[in-house]
């Protein structure tokens, strides 16, 4: 189940999608307590763990709503909440050193400069295994989506950050652009050793009885399985247009699901928004992955990614 | 989510009478678990709209304390996949059984009147803090609709205790009065005042009008309140006014419940606090509105 995604090697292809897991303490206590259905297990049974986005300072996040439910999926607009690299270093990164998984960080900025020198700030931090790179979340005025929109942005960004390190750097795309693969070849070209995709679509909510916009800022992200499609076909367009490995999301929730993402091109998968609905859904993913892949004789799981016939 | 639930309260009782007084006294909370449980009993008023849902549900009924909420996911709604957060009405740990008030106002509470004894779902809980009434003597819950659910296991907990209390119950119309027998057998119908916004039963007005003039008539030394939230404002300013400590139980709309998505977070002055978590009972002098 071994898998190695831009130098980051994971004992399984299933990681979880930044945002809708915390740093990952929450879910711990309950996967250790068990349940009714399922035995006590610890967060180390992940391949990997990708943490809620850090700032250089602390996020309020958005005001107002900042969730709703949609056909088969969700809009959200938390708006990068978190309390800031140093309160993420002592708090919530420290309890993660203690769990035996490799942790990418997922960091955003109001500018490029202020992507690398949080990684910079990371650097001295031993727990970090990688870097995701969020440019494309819709949920901020400045930085987020403004940058992994543009070709040259993203790749500016992307320069930058890997100037700042030599850990295994992701950098996560945006499905609101007109051609994700030139995106894609912009970030690999700067330096990026993987891609995650695809961040939330954007989307919008209207009350008709009050005839106003739900949330705040109008937009919002959509996740859930009504995005499945098209994260897939990206992945599929992103996988035969750069090299780089892929770290595919968006909607996966069942183990046919995250096959699916495999073999249109990914290398790893995350669970986002299926953790909501059922909080055991990554580990009941990577315990299914392995019994269908015994079950189908598949050997190694990196002979599923890009074998489409 | 915008459905009917709200996170409404429950009374972490032991077996199903004394639950106890010194749960109140050290706040920790029973960590929330996955529980599969199977429905029970079913109870649905047509008039009002609103149901009485039972579970057999043993590790929530034995941990759950008052104020505390289960987030629900229901079979067969698999389109909504959101878990819906509502707040446990009764609780009865020796029948190992939780009962949750709900009306019928979207998809999900339509379902959820459509289930039957043996339908299968799955709870997460008990989730959230719960009413921390610490030592007051003398009591005064406010529940608005099904915003009383919460109440109920507070108010059993505090009779248990013997504290002094006293009940508002308030709705549009007598039929949506539901709770009306269940709170009246708990405290007796004189400390139980009722109101309706057209006046087919008890006093005509709101439940704040009628708290306004329990407040002039006898002191108190803590208000918990749930209920649209015009309501628990006014709640707020009333217990401000008289300097009573006051706790409201907030609805949000929620997605994971656990505390990590920070979907549901309500601004207070220690910044912004989760309602799934650090709620959904919050000391209303601490809101931020």
């Amino acid at each position: 189940m071994q898998i190695t995604l831009g130098g980051l090697v994971m004992k399984n292809p299933v990681a979880v999608a930044s945002g809708t897991f915390g740093s990952g303490r929450e879910y711990a206590r309950l996967w250790e307590e068990g349940s009714t259905s399922q035995e006590p297990t610890p967060l180390s049974v992940l391949g990997a763990l990708t943490t809620k986005g850090v700032s250089l300072e602390p996020w309020s996040g958005a005001r107002g709503v900042r969730i709703a439910e949609t056909a088969s999926g969700m809009l959200n607009s938390i708006g990068l909440q978190n309390p800031g690299v140093e309160a993420f270093c002592v708090g919530d990164l420290a309890w993660l050193a203690t769990q035996d998984l490799p942790v990418i960080v997922n960091v955003c900025g109001r500018s490029a400069s202020e992507y690398a020198q949080l990684i910079s700030r990371l650097e001295t931090e031993e727990a970090v295994a990688g870097y995701e790179i969020n440019i494309s979340c819709p949920n901020v005025d400045c930085g987020g989506m403004a940058f992994g929109t543009s070709a040259s942005a993203a790749a500016e960004i992307t320069a930058l950050c890997r100037a700042a390190t030599r850990r295994p750097l992701i950098v996560k795309l945006s499905p609101n652009v007109t051609d994700i693969t030139e995106i894609a070849r912009a970030a690999e070209a700067a330096g990026a050793d993987a891609l995650s995709m695809i961040n939330t679509v954007a989307g919008m909510a209207v009350d008709a009885k009050t005839r106003s916009r739900v949330f705040d800022r109008g937009v919002a992200g959509l996740s859930g399985p009504a995005i499945k499609p098209i994260a897939l076909y990206a992945v599929s367009r992103v996988y035969k247009a750069v090299a780089v490995p892929l770290l595919g999301m968006g909607g996966i929730r069942t183990v046919v699901d995250a096959v699916e993402f495999l073999l249109a091109g990914a290398t790893a998968i995350a669970v986002g928004t299926a953790s909501f609905t059922d909080p055991l859904a990554a580990p009941q993913l990577v315990n299914g992955l392995a019994s269908w892949c015994r079950d189908e004789g598949v050997h190694t799981i990196g002979e599923l990614t890009g074998a489409l016939s | 989510m915008a459905e009917a639930s709200r996170p409404e309260a429950s009374p972490a009782t032991r077996d199903c009478t004394s639950g106890l007084a010194e749960a109140f006294v050290s706040v920790e909370c029973a960590l929330p678990q996955c529980e599969d449980c199977t429905v029970v009993a079913q109870r649905f008023s047509e008039r009002a709209g609103i149901g009485e849902l039972t579970l057999a549900a043993p590790l929530c009924a034995a941990g759950v304390r008052p104020g505390q909420f289960v987030h629900l996911r229901l079979p067969g709604l698999e389109a909504h996949i959101l878990r819906r957060p509502f707040s446990v009405y009764r609780a009865c740990a020796s029948a190992g059984t939780i009962t949750l008030l709900y009306q019928v106002v979207g998809a999900a509470t339509r379902h959820m009147r459509s289930l039957s004894v043996g339908a299968e779902l799955s709870i997460l809980g008990p989730v959230g803090s719960g009413w921390e009434p610490g030592r007051a003597q003398r009591c005064l819950l406010l529940g608005g609709g099904v915003g009383a659910a919460p109440l109920f296991l507070l108010a059993e907990e505090l009779v248990a205790r013997g504290v002094a209390l006293c009940l508002v119950l308030g709705a549009a119309t007598r039929e949506l009065l539901v709770c009306e027998d269940a709170f009246a057998g708990l405290v007796g119908s004189a400390r139980c005042h009722l109101t309706t916004d057209d006046g087919s039963r008890g006093f005509k007005g709101r439940t704040t009008e009628r708290a306004a003039a329990l407040l002039a008539d006898e002191p108190y030394d803590y208000i918990a309140a749930c209920g649209p939230e015009p309501m628990l404002r006014k709640v707020a300013a009333l217990a401000a006014a008289a300097d009573i400590r006051c706790e409201l139980s907030l609805e949000r709309r929620m997605a994971c419940g656990l505390g990590a998505c920070l979907g549901c977070v309500v601004e207070t002055t220690r910044s912004n606090q989760r309602a799934c978590v650090d709620g959904p009972v919050f000391n209303a002098r601490e809101l931020c509105w």
